[in-house]
C-alpha cells in the first residue's frame, strides 16, 4: 500500500464553554503529531476547527500505511549454528524459525563488535494500514486530553468537557473504527439545531475535504478564523450605519466568535435617557451582562444610544432578536441606573467606617487601616512636592476617599469599576476636580498598555497606594517568587516605577520611597526590616531593568547605564537617551576595551586623585590629561558623550604607547591617577566595561 | 401567556415525559434545589424525574415593589431527571415549543455556567440558557450534592417563570404580568401579579432590609443549627435536620441583605450550614439507599 489521505475527526458535543475550545484543540493536535511521529507516520500536522459543539481537526497527505521496517537480526556464533559438514545444527534451525525465515536465509557475517563470525538474518516488519493505527490510538488520545472542569453525564464513568453526542471520524472516505464512551464513528454529523428544524437526517461528509463546504450549508461556519473576520466587518458596517464607530474591544469579538456557530450580528436600540450613565458603567455593563460592543460617535466621545452584538443564526426574520436584546438590555440597564442612584443616596465618605468590615489583607489589616496607611504616605510625600496647604489636603482628601467605592453597589456588581465609581460619585458630590479626577486614575496603570493618571495628583495617589502594598506585602513576606506572583505585586511595583519615570518632578528614589512606606507599615512589619529591604531593593532594581526594556533601550545602553546608578530615574532616563544616540557609534566599542583595560589596571590599586601634571611625559598622556579638564567640567550628558567617543582614539594611542606601571614611581602614580579620574568621568554617564 | 398557563403547560409537559409533579416545599428557601425532592432525589442510585414550582426568596434582590425587573421572591419551576438521558437538550427545547416559542424565529444559545451552592456542598457544571440574549432557564449536570459524587449524574433544568412570561408578552413591568382570570357572575377579572404580589414585595424588602431584628436572626442562626446537629447526630433524622439546615440558610440570607456579614466571616457561616447538609446527605444515604425516595418494593413510597 502506498500513496496519501486525509484525515478528519470531529467530536460534536454539547456546547462546549468558549475558553476550553482553543486550548483543546490545540492541545490534541500536538498530542496528535506526538503519536504520528512515534508511528512514523509523516505528516504536516493537523488543521483545527471549533465551534460552540464541535472540535475538528484535519490532517492531509498521511500516508495509508507505515512504511515497512527492515531490522538486522543477529544469533549465535556460526560455530554453533553448523555443524562439521555445514548442515544446520539444532540452534541453528531454531534461530531461523524463531524470525520465522527459512534456514537458507540464515546467512552468516561478522558483525561489528563480535570477535567471529554469527548468523544474522535481515527481518522485514511490514507496516500497518494507518486507518488501523488511528483506530487503535483514538480513544486513547480523546480519553487522555486535559479538562480543567471535566463532567460526569448519565451513568457513565467516562469524563470530558461536555457530553459528546456525535463521533465523525474518517481516513480518507473510509470511517475509522473507533467509539468513545459508547458513541461509534460515522461519517455523518449535525449542523446548526435550525437547519436540522426542516432536516431531520444527519449531514454526510463524503470526505475529509468536503467538510466545511457541508457544514456551512447546514448552518455551521466550523473556522473560528471565519467567523471572526465575518463578524468585525459586520461590526464596522453596522457602526457607521448607525453614524459611529465601534468601542473596540477584540476579546470581546473573540468570545463572540467562539459562542456562535454562524456569525451574524444584530444592532438594537436603547432609550436615549441611559446616557446620562457614566460612560464607563454603559460600556461594562453591555460587556459584561450582554456580550455587546458599544458605539461611540466618530470623534470617541460619547456613546450613541445603541448597541451590537451577535446572534447564534443567519437573520432576524421576525426581529425577535433584535427585541429580545433590547429588552433584556433595558432591564440591565434599569438596574445600573438603580445602583446608581442607590449609591449616591448617601455621601461616598460614609463608606469610609465599612471599609473596616472589608480585609485587604490578613496580616496588613482591613481596607480602613489601608486607607490611613495611604493617606500618611500621601502626606509624607505631598508636603516634599508642594507647600500649598490647600492643595496638600485636597491630596489628603483624595487619599481617604480612594477606596470607598468597593463598598458601593456598582463596585459590588462590577468590581472592574472600581476607582471610576469613586471619582462618578464624587464628581456628582461636586468635590474639587483634582480629587475625584485623582480617585478616578488612582487604580492606573492598570497593565503595560494603560496610560498613567492624567493628574500629578493621580499619580501621587497611585503611587501611595501601590507603594503600601508593595512595601506591605513584602514587610510580611508575601514576596513574589518566579511565576508565583498572586497578589500581582510586580505590576503594582512596574506602575510605580512607570510614574517614577514619566512624572519626572517626582524626584523620589526607590530607597527613600521603601524607607517612607516602611516607617509607615510600622508594626504590621513580620519580618525582619534589613531583609524585607534587600528584598525590596532587588525588586525595584529589576522593575526598574524590565522599564529600561519596555521603553525599548539596546541591551549595552541598559546595562552600562544602570551599572552607573539606577535609582535616580530621571537622570538614569537621560544617561539611556544620550547613550542610545550614539549606540551604533563604532568608536564606543574601542572606549569599551579601553574602559576594561583601565578597570584592570586600577584593581588593587587605590591612586590619589590629585596628581601633578607636569610629571607626565609622554604626548599621549598629556592629550589625555588635556581632555581630562575639558570632560570634567561638561555637564550635559550629550556633550559628555561627544567627548566621549572622541576620546576613542586617543586612549588607544596611549596604551599603544605607554607603560603605565612603570618603574619611576612618580609617573606611573600620575598615569594612574589620571586613568582614575577618567574612569570617574565615564561613570557619571554609564559603566562602559559592560558595552559590547 | 398568564403565568398558571405557563406552569400548568410546563407540568402536563414533564408529565407526559415520564416526571412526577412534585410541589413546592414549604420552607424560606433561595432556590428550588434546596427541595427536598431535589437535594436528596440527586443523591443514590435509583432512577428520579421530578418537576415542580418552587417559590424562591432573595431577601438581598428585594426593591420595594419598585424594580420593574427585579424581587425579592420569584418562581422557579425546576426539572430533575436522574440519570440524564442523552437527549435532554432536545427534550428541554421541545418544551419551549410547548409554552408556543417558536424556535424558528429565535436565537437560542447554552452558554457556560457552572452552578454552585456552597451552602448544600453541592456544585455542576452546564450552562445559562439563553433566548435573544436573556437568561431564560438553568441547565445543570449535577456532579456532587451534599458533599457526596452524584451516580448516576442528573440533569436539573430550572425555569425563570416571572422572566419568560415577562419575555413572551413584551412586558416591560414584572407587576403587570397577568397571573390568570378568575371568572364570576358577574364576568371575568384578570388578576396581575402586582395585585398578588406588589405588597408583599414592600414589606418583605422592608423587612429584610430596614426591619429584621439582627440580633434574633444571630441567635435563630445558632439554634437551628443546635437542633440540627441534634436531630441528625443523636436520632438519625436527616429530614428534619435538613429543615434546620434550610433556616439557616435563610436566616444567613437576611443578615447578609442588611450587610451584617462581614466578608471575612461569611466563609465560616456558609460552611457551618454546608456542614448540616452534608451530614444529612451522609445520614440520607445511610438509612437503606432509597428508602425515602422513590417508592420502594413495598409500596410504601413518599419522604416518610
Amino acid at each position: 500500500m502506498s500513496g496519501t489521505k486525509t484525515f478528519l475527526l470531529e467530536l460534536h458535543c454539547e456546547e462546549i464553554p468558549a475558553r476550553f475550545l482553543k486550548p483543546l484543540s490545540e492541545e490534541f493536535r500536538a498530542a496528535f503529531s506526538i503519536w504520528a511521529k512515534a508511528q512514523g507516520l509523516a505528516n504536516a500536522g493537523l488543521e483545527t476547527f471549533y465551534s460552540p459543539r464541535k472540535l475538528a481537526w484535519r490532517g492531509s497527505a498521511l500516508p495509508v500505511s507505515q512504511p515497512d521496517q527492515t531490522e538486522i537480526q543477529v544469533g549465535p556464533p556460526q560455530r554453533m549454528c553448523l555443524d562439521a559438514d555445514g548442515k544446520p545444527t539444532i540452534q541453528g534451525l531454531k534461530f531461523a524459525e524463531k524470525w520465522g525465515v527459512e534456514v537458507s536465509a540464515v546467512r552468516f557475517e561478522q558483525p561489528a563488535g563480535k570477535k567471529e563470525p554469527c548468523a544474522v538474518v535481515t527481518v522485514t516488519r511490514k507496516g500497518r494500514p494507518t486507518i488501523e493505527l488511528l483506530a487503535e490510538a483514538l480513544p486513547g488520545l480523546i480519553a487522555g486530553l486535559h479538562v480543567p472542569k471535566a463532567m460526569r453525564w448519565g451513568s457513565s464513568e467516562f469524563e470530558f468537557v461536555r457530553p459528546i453526542r456525535n463521533l465523525l471520524c474518517l481516513f480518507g472516505e473510509e470511517v475509522v473504527p473507533i467509539t468513545v464512551d459508547g458513541v461509534t464513528a460515522t461519517h455523518t454529523t449535525w449542523g446548526h439545531r435550525l437547519y436540522h428544524r426542516n432536516h431531520p437526517e444527519p449531514v454526510t461528509i463524503a470526505s475529509p475535504e468536503a467538510y466545511e463546504a457541508a457544514l456551512e450549508a447546514a448552518g455551521v461556519v466550523v473556522s473560528v478564523e471565519a467567523r471572526r473576520a465575518r463578524m468585525a466587518a459586520q461590526l464596522e458596517a453596522l457602526a457607521a450605519e448607525a453614524g459611529g464607530r465601534v468601542v473596540a474591544d477584540t476579546e470581546l469579538l473573540d468570545t463572540l466568535a467562539e459562542i456562535v456557530e454562524f456569525p451574524k450580528v444584530v444592532r438594537g436600540d436603547f432609550p436615549a435617557d441611559f446616557l446620562r450613565l457614566p460612560k464607563e458603567v454603559l460600556v461594562t455593563s453591555l460587556r459584561e451582562h450582554q456580550k455587546s460592543f458599544c458605539i461611540e460617535k466618530p470623534d470617541g466621545t460619547d456613546l450613541l444610544p445603541c448597541f451590537l452584538t451577535a446572534a447564534n443564526r443567519t437573520d432576524d426574520p421576525a426581529g425577535f432578536v433584535k427585541a429580545g436584546n433590547e429588552w433584556v438590555l433595558k432591564a440591565r440597564l434599569y438596574d445600573a441606573r438603580f445602583f446608581f442612584a442607590e449609591d449616591r443616596k448617601h455621601p461616598l465618605s460614609e463608606r469610609l467606617e465599612k471599609l473596616k468590615a472589608l480585609t485587604f489583607q490578613r496580616e496588613l489589616g482591613s481596607y480602613h487601616e489601608k486607607t490611613g496607611r495611604v493617606v500618611a504616605l500621601t502626606k509624607m510625600l505631598a508636603t516634599r512636592l508642594s507647600k500649598d496647604d490647600a492643595h496638600i489636603e485636597r491630596a489628603l482628601e483624595a487619599a481617604r476617599m480612594a477606596k470607598c467605592d468597593l463598598r458601593t453597589l456598582m463596585v459590588g456588581e462590577f468590581p472592574e469599576l472600581q476607582g471610576v465609581m469613586g471619582g462618578e460619585y464624587l464628581r456628582h458630590e461636586r468635590a474639587h476636580e483634582e480629587v475625584w479626577k485623582a480617585v478616578k486614575e488612582h487604580y492606573r496603570p492598570v497593565g503595560a498598555d494603560d496610560a498613567i493618571p492624567s493628574t500629578p495628583m493621580g499619580c501621587l495617589l497611585s503611587l501611595c497606594d501601590k507603594l503600601d502594598t508593595v512595601v506591605g506585602c513584602f514587610a510580611v513576606g508575601l514576596i513574589p517568587s518566579g511565576s508565583k506572583d498572586p497578589l500581582a505585586l510586580r505590576r503594582a511595583g512596574q506602575g510605580i516605577v512607570r510614574i517614577l519615570w514619566e512624572q519626572a518632578e517626582f524626584a523620589f528614589t526607590p530607597s527613600f520611597l521603601m524607607d517612607t512606606a516602611l516607617k509607615v507599615v510600622g508594626p504590621k512589619a513580620t519580618k525582619p526590616e534589613a531583609e524585607t529591604r534587600e528584598a525590596l531593593l532587588a525588586f525595584f532594581r529589576d522593575r526598574v531593568g524590565y522599564q529600561l526594556e519596555w521603553v525599548g533601550y539596546a541591551g549595552s545602553v541598559r546595562r552600562s547605564a544602570s551599572a552607573a546608578g539606577w535609582e535616580d530615574l530621571s537622570d538614569l532616563k537621560a544617561r539611556c537617551e544620550a547613550l542610545s544616540a550614539f549606540a551604533e557609534d563604532p568608536r564606543f566599542a574601542s572606549l569599551a576595551q579601553s574602559a576594561k583595560r583601565i578597570g584592570n589596571i586600577l584593581k588593587d590599586e587605590s591612586p590619589a586623585e590629585a596628581f601633578d601634571e607636569a610629571v607626565l611625559s609622554d604626548a599621549t598622556e598629556k592629550t589625555l590629561a588635556e581632555r581630562l579638564k575639558a570632560l570634567e567640567a561638561t555637564c550635559e550628558h550629550a556633550h559628555l558623550l561627544a567627548a566621549l567617543a572622541d576620546l576613542a582614539v586617543p586612549l588607544e594611542a596611549f596604551f599603544n604607547a605607554v607603560m603605565v606601571k612603570c618603574d619611576d614611581p612618580g609617573l606611573r602614580a600620575a598615569r594612574l591617577s589620571l586613568l582614575h579620574r577618567l574612569r570617574q568621568a565615564f561613570l557619571r554617564v554609564a559603566d562602559f566595561s559592560l558595552w559590547q | 401567556m398568564h403565568i398558571q398557563e405557563l406552569i400548568l403547560r410546563l407540568q402536563r409537559f414533564w408529565a407526559d415525559r415520564g416526571c412526577l409533579i412534585g410541589q413546592p416545599y414549604d420552607l424560606e428557601k433561595g432556590a428550588g434545589t434546596m427541595n427536598p425532592l431535589t437535594f436528596f432525589g440527586a443523591l443514590g442510585a435509583k432512577p428520579w424525574n421530578v418537576a415542580y414550582v418552587e417559590p424562591s426568596r432573595r431577601p438581598a434582590d428585594g426593591r420595594y415593589g419598585e424594580n420593574p425587573f427585579r424581587v425579592y421572591k420569584h418562581l422557579q419551576f425546576q426539572v430533575i431527571l436522574k440519570p440524564s438521558p442523552a437527549k435532554v437538550q432536545d427534550l428541554y427545547i421541545e418544551s419551549l415549543e410547548a409554552l408556543g416559542i417558536d424556535l424558528s424565529k429565535h436565537d437560542l444559545r447554552f452558554e457556560e455556567d457552572n452552578w454552585e451552592s456552597p451552602s448544600l456542598g453541592a456544585w455542576g457544571v452546564g450552562w445559562q440558557v439563553v433566548l435573544d440574549g436573556m437568561e431564560i432557564s438553568q441547565f445543570t449536570y449535577f456532579q456532587q450534592v451534599g458533599g457526596l459524587d452524584c451516580r448516576p449524574v442528573s440533569a436539573e433544568l430550572t425555569y425563570g417563570i416571572e422572566r419568560i412570561c415577562m419575555f413572551l408578552g413584551g412586558y416591560d413591568n414584572i407587576f403587570d404580568l397577568i397571573h390568570g382570570n378568575v371568572t364570576t357572575d358577574d364576568g371575568v377579572f384578570p388578576v396581575t401579579y402586582g395585585q398578588m404580589r406588589q405588597r408583599e414585595e414592600f414589606e418583605l424588602s422592608a423587612y429584610s432590609f430596614e426591619h429584621a431584628n439582627l440580633d434574633l436572626h444571630r441567635q435563630l442562626f445558632d439554634a437551628y443549627e443546635a437542633e440540627g446537629w441534634h436531630l441528625v447526630n443523636d436520632l438519625g433524622h436527616f429530614l428534619s435536620a435538613y429543615e434546620q439546615a434550610l433556616k439557616m440558610s435563610h436566616t444567613f440570607n437576611v443578615l447578609d441583605a442588611r450587610g451584617a456579614v462581614s466578608t471575612t466571616e461569611r466563609p465560616g457561616i456558609i460552611k457551618r450550614v454546608r456542614d448540616l447538609a452534608c451530614a444529612c446527605a451522609r445520614a440520607y444515604l445511610a438509612h437503606a439507599e432509597g428508602a425515602a425516595v422513590p417508592a420502594d418494593a413495598a409500596g410504601k413510597g413518599g419522604a416518610q
